[in-house]
């Protein structure tokens, strides 16, 4: 880099020399190009405020043994996550499934919850995710320019798998995931 | 002038890859959701229901009542049978326990006469049960007014009805098959229990 700095300098203090050599003729110019390249990259930002779990406690009623109605968890944030070129935000989940409870659950009985995952605040429509629906065409969405700014990501619409009628079975660790991808186009 | 040019090609690119190592052109987030879900065993006492019913009125809240205890003629008990449901829930493996308080119709007030062969004194029933896969049967004999219990344990989470078939056979006495009942009223307290095992 040193080197390269003084190589420069060297050639503007000679420049002016030829220069004057050819006052006498002709006014001349020359062009020198400067380069570089940005490569399209993205940051997915950091987590803002907490972990970065969505706890949502104790899922059923404990009386019915159904799933609760009013089941919520605070929204994540990623904070600062930018991209240098159009882009395309994806969010993917898988439902909550009984860690401990492998087997298959027995009739009137679910071991699973599924739910809505939204990444909202990169694009005008939220990227969102139902992990029951069989395609997801809402899960990936298009930004046509460079843009950094936090993603909101939140869980919602909880429902039992197989049906509102089933009850979950005990276990102490249901666990899904939310994942949210940021990909720049080449 | 060139050699200045490509010396600042040069210094863009040694600058740029340490900038960029850090990041790529697709970033990637994972965000855990998780939950529990409790152990609960319950019993809906409010969704009591009852199907067949022979000698025997609806339940009245949390009681039913044999219309017709004895024969007027003989005063030895007369048949009575009586089907419940009630609505259940265990999400774990659990056990199912039917307790009778007393081991039997008892006289409610008053005392207690010694059983003797002239006359019943308590009066034995069964409680028939069926729960999940497993069903079973609470034999009361009336003999000694104590609790009796039968239980079974059950593997996998359940829900549905437990369903009882209790039955109180003519002639039933603590003393001689057809005694004559003595006067009184008689009940016993019938506890349901879904638990841990």
């Amino acid at each position: 880099m040193k080197t390269a700095f003084f190589l420069l300098a060297a050639g503007l203090t000679l420049a002016p020399a030829a220069a004057f050599a050819q006052n006498a003729t002709a006014t001349d110019s020359k062009q020198f190009a400067v380069v570089g390249s940005v490569p399209a990259i993205c940051s997915g930002g950091a987590l803002g405020g907490g972990n970065g779990t969505f706890d949502l406690g104790v899922l059923t009623n404990t009386s019915t043994g159904l799933l609760r109605s009013d089941l919520s968890a605070p929204a994540r944030s990623l904070v600062g996550a930018y991209c240098s070129a159009q882009s395309t935000i994806a969010v993917v989940a898988t439902p909550m499934v009984a860690q401990n409870f492998t087997a298959t659950a027995p009739a009137g009985f679910s071991r699973s919850v599924d739910y809505t995952a939204t990444a909202s605040g990169w694009t005008a429509n939220p990227a969102s995710f139902n992990t029951a629906a069989a395609s997801n065409p809402a899960a990936s969405q298009v930004r046509a320019t460079a843009f950094t700014g936090d993603i909101g990501v939140g869980v919602s619409n909880f429902a039992t798998t197989g049906g509102a009628a089933l009850r979950l079975v005990a276990d102490t660790a249901y666990r899904g995931t939310v994942t949210v991808t940021l990909t720049a186009a080449n | 002038m060139r050699l200045a040019t490509i010396a600042i090609g040069l210094a863009c690119a040694a600058a740029t890859p340490a900038g960029v190592l850090a990041q790529s052109a697709v970033a990637t987030n994972g965000l855990p959701v998780t939950g529990s879900s409790p152990q609960i065993c319950s019993l809906s006492s409010a969704s009591l229901r009852t199907t067949e019913l022979v000698n025997f009125r609806g339940t009245d809240g949390d009681t039913l009542q044999v219309l017709q205890l004895v024969d007027p003629q003989t005063l030895a008990a007369q048949s009575a049978r009586a089907t419940v449901l009630i609505d259940g829930v265990c999400n774990f493996p659990h056990r199912i326990r039917i307790e009778s308080q007393d081991n039997g119709l008892w006289p409610i007030e008053g005392p207690v006469s010694a059983p003797t062969n002239a006359f019943a004194t308590a009066l034995p029933y069964n409680v028939a049960f069926t729960w999940a896969d497993r069903s079973g049967a609470l034999q009361t004999d009336a003999k000694v007014r104590r609790t009796r219990e039968v239980r079974a344990d059950v593997d996998s989470p359940a829900a549905g009805d437990v369903k009882l078939e209790i039955e109180l056979d003519a002639g039933a006495s603590n003393a001689a098959v057809g005694a004559p009942v003595l006067a009184g009223n008689y009940g016993d307290t019938l506890r349901i229990f879904l638990e841990p095992r």
